[in-house]
């Protein structure tokens, strides 16, 4: 049933472009020719996925091509520059996540800080994370967890260093009162393995890649660190519910576009990328992926990554996380 | 075991309809071509081909990407062979002995020998999967940091055995391939390691670059300066299919690499390069003739070909067992399951059997098919070895550099290959291998993360690895193979010792 449905919403989508894409076009002369969406990550990653199924949906509501581009390199700063360095015509857009937008600036000496240097067009998705303890571990609630941190240092695994999880964990940490020690792995999947192994005891890490093992009940999920439980997740509390209070941590995008974007055409695809997140075609995967579409639009979304750039700030500095 | 053979039953009338029959010849067809060209991997070509699948039921899509990807480790062999460009880790090994009987006009030989044993192992490890997919992941749970550090350090000592030349030269490109790894931001506190403030280190250094200076680039180097060896096959090209005799002689060796490779292929952190490392040393420990390994020996394709693919094939149990991907193109696996709505981990053997059988039927028959694809090309790759170097060195180079490029869409890559290019060449002049400086850069990285993490956890304490056994039994194993190997060179030198007075 589900696939029947998948793709019939498919084909609706794709003969509604087709029918549909001249006269829009003959309306505003933009988009006239293919847009590049540059992705700061190699191809085959989290924000890469979430890019190429964004930009498939994307090109229906704008009626013209639009390539995603990889240009991994340097901590995602690459991709950072090459937009910044763009004419801001929009046609070189950025998929912006929370690592090059808001952790980076405090990381490194940046030639491009995103703050100054990128137009925000419209927040696309919020994804919370989810602290999960394997067989190492075994507390079944947040409030346990914390106490055996208090008895006795705990091993955490992440993503990487300065990974969403990696400072997601660290603010847990400072949040709690807890000193916990900090393993990183290349990925979260092997530092999931090494979770399930009993190697390490908890992580913080993006939902999709524990669900499967918390639905198993190989490994438990304690909390949610968003500011409302997941779908999927029903029986998770919050951490806040759950007794740390304060604690949120989430990994979002973006769209992006070079500083000094026509306002028409901050408009248009402020207005495209609206219509992409109120179709359900694209929501579900993105639902699947753990993600919940935002609204955050222009000014509000630039308003969001201060705060989150002066939050992580801290975070990075009471930790003493420095890259040089 | 009635159940697996019911379950695989289940698995084939999935797998054996017209369409997932048709969407699995695409995946090895696309596969095979993005193997063959040096530089375009399959983890590019699955994540730019994976909102195709969209379109697709999970099953047909996997089964798609699947094939895409033992279809690319395939094709890489097939480069490593011709032209001595190894595009995946895995082929640094089909490359030594591989290229060299192309070059002997024993080319068709070797691709045939590596695709017979690539559908040997993966026939055995498609069994192996439905049979105990379940308990091989539990093994492969059990290597923690520690466990996996001590399994590296092992490796290590088998790379030693690798190199045909003297061992202090082998042992000195171990150590520059691991310097070469600790390139880029440190791990843990994300400080710049050798980078000289050049941006495009920050990140490491790519493998398939390496893999295309020193062996690729350098290799056309080396022709160019010696106009007299420098047309590939010369002479006679010699049978294109192996004789019944040849069969026979490899078929233990493809054996020993399917059971190699089988094992190292499910551990975490993609063990499966270890497979065709390992079983190249099994099989120059246990020949008659191990003076013939690196001149063209035909049992060092087919073991650590069949080790390869072993490895490509058991290296999906963690992620169908546990929804665990021990690499990027399984990682990519995930992301397409979860866009399709479906959940990896353990519940999908029993939510989706449809999926779980069909993809593992799927496998065997994707293994059938690039044989199909890949007998009748043998013919003609080899008859493109009989181009006029002169017209197909250009080519190589325009092939390498767009793969090089396709990376990360900057011409850096394409530079620093040409720089590993003149390392390489240099090298070769002075008498060093490139083998095992390959193994030392993938190793290297891999030792240093589990090397650093295993002494997190212990919290400094480097007791950790002889307090686990299965630690302590990998070092020994280690240390063992170690004095064989060195013990046999000090009687070699002694020999020519006595040859040179007489």
């Amino acid at each position: 049933m589900l696939t029947l449905n998948r793709r019939a919403v498919v084909a609706l989508g794709l003969a509604a472009a087709l029918s549909s894409a001249a006269p829009v076009m003959a309306q505003s002369d933009y988009p006239n020719k293919p847009i590049t969406l540059v992705v700061s990550y190699a191809a085959g990653g989290g924000t890469d996925a979430i890019a190429r199924l964004f930009a498939a949906r994307l090109e229906q509501a704008l009626g013209g091509r639009v390539i995603v581009e990889n240009r991994p390199g340097a901590a995602a700063n690459i991709g950072t520059e090459v937009v910044a360095g763009a004419e801001p015509d929009g046609y070189t857009l950025l998929i912006g996540n929370q690592g090059p937008m808001v952790v980076n600036p405090h990381l490194f000496d940046l030639p491009a800080d995103p703050a100054e240097a990128l137009d925000p067009i419209a927040m696309i998705a919020d994804a919370a994370l989810v602290v999960v303890v394997g067989p190492k571990l075994p507390v079944p609630t947040l409030g346990e967890l914390v106490d055996a941190a208090k008895a006795q240092q705990l091993v955490f695994g992440s993503a990487g260093n300065a990974s969403a999880s990696h400072l997601a964990s660290v603010l847990f940490g400072q949040t709690a009162g807890i000193d916990i020690r900090h393993v990183p792995y290349q990925g979260a999947g092997p530092a999931v393995n090494d979770l399930v192994g009993g190697h390490i005891d908890f992580m913080v890490t993006t939902i999709p890649s524990v669900i499967g093992l918390v639905q198993d009940g190989t490994l438990t999920a304690l909390a949610v660190t968003g500011s409302a439980r997941f779908a999927q997740l029903p029986d998770v509390p919050t951490a806040q519910e759950a007794g740390v209070d304060g604690y949120t941590a989430s990994a979002w995008y973006g769209l992006l576009g070079p500083k000094g974007l026509p306002e028409d055409v901050r408009q248009r695809l402020a207005n495209a990328t609206a219509e992409v997140l109120s179709d359900p075609a694209f929501t579900d995967k993105l639902a699947n992926d753990g993600g919940v579409p935002s609204t955050l639009v222009g000014a509000d979304f630039a308003a969001y990554m201060a705060q989150e750039r002066a939050r992580w700030g801290e975070v990075v500095a009471a930790a003493g996380i420095s890259v040089e | 075991m009635f159940d697996v053979f019911a379950n695989l039953g289940l698995g084939f009338t999935v797998a054996l309809t017209l369409k997932n029959i048709g969407l699995c010849f695409l995946g090895c067809l696309i596969g095979t071509l993005v193997g063959v060209l040096p530089g375009v991997g399959p983890v590019a070509t699955i994540a730019i081909l994976l909102p195709v699948t969209l379109s697709l039921d999970p099953t047909g899509a996997l089964i798609m990407l699947a094939g895409i990807y033992y279809g690319a480790q395939y094709g890489g062999s097939t480069t490593a062979i011709l032209v001595n460009i190894p595009g995946e880790a895995t082929a640094v090994v089909t490359a030594l002995d591989g290229h060299q009987m192309a070059r002997n006009g024993q080319g068709g030989l070797a691709l045939g020998l590596a695709a017979i044993g690539s559908f040997i192992a993966g026939t055995v490890a498609t069994i192996v999967i439905a049979a105990v997919g379940v308990p091989m992941t539990r093994f492969g749970l059990l290597f923690g940091p520690a466990e996996y550090f001590s399994l590296m350090i092992m490796g290590l000592v088998l790379a030693v055995v690798l190199a045909h030349g003297s061992i202090l030269k082998a042992v000195s490109m171990i150590a520059v391939g691991v310097l070469l790894s600790c390139i880029g931001a440190d791990m843990e506190t994300g400080r710049e390691r050798m980078t000289f403030d050049l941006p495009m280190l920050h990140d490491g250094i790519e493998f398939v670059v390496i893999a295309m200076g020193v062996f690729g680039f350098a290799e056309i180097f080396k022709n160019l300066a010696d106009p007299e060896k420098r047309d590939v096959v010369r002479g006679a090209i010699g049978r294109l299919w192996p004789a019944w005799r040849e069969l026979k002689e490899n078929l233990a060796p493809m054996l020993r690499g399917t059971a190699l490779g089988s094992i190292l292929g499910v551990l975490p952190g993609n063990g499966a390069i270890l497979g065709p490392f390992a079983s190249y040393a099994v099989e120059k420990r246990l020949s008659k003739t191990p003076e013939r390994f690196g001149k063209g020996m035909p049992a060092a394709v087919a073991g650590p070909e069949s080790a390869n693919n072993a490895g490509a094939q058991t290296s999906f149990i963690p992620l169908l067992t546990l929804g665990l991907p021990p690499n990027a193109v399984m990682a990519l696996m995930v992301g397409a399951m979860m866009i399709q709505g479906i959940v990896p981990g353990p519940q999908v053997i029993e939510r989706n059997p449809e999926l779980f059988w069909g993809l593992i039927a799927s496998m065997w028959i994707g293994n059938l098919m690039l044989v199909i694809i890949n007998l009748p090309l043998i013919g003609l790759w080899v008859k493109l070895l009989q181009i006029p170097y002169r017209l197909l060195f250009p080519g190589i180079v325009v092939f390498c550099c767009i793969g090089l490029f396709s990376i990360s869409n900057d011409p850096a890559q394409v530079i620093m290959a040409a720089v590993f290019g003149l390392v390489g060449y240099t090298l070769f002049k002075l008498g060093f291998e490139a083998a095992p400086l390959a193994l030392g850069f993938v190793l290297g990285d891999l030792l240093e993360q589990k090397l650093r993490q295993a002494l997190i956890i212990s919290n400094g304490d480097p007791s950790t690895f002889v307090r686990s056994p299965l630690s302590a039994a990998l070092l020994l194993v280690g240390l063992v193979a170690l004095v064989m190997a060195v013990l046999p060179a000090i009687r070699r030198s002694r020999d020519e010792v006595f040859v040179e007075n007489t």
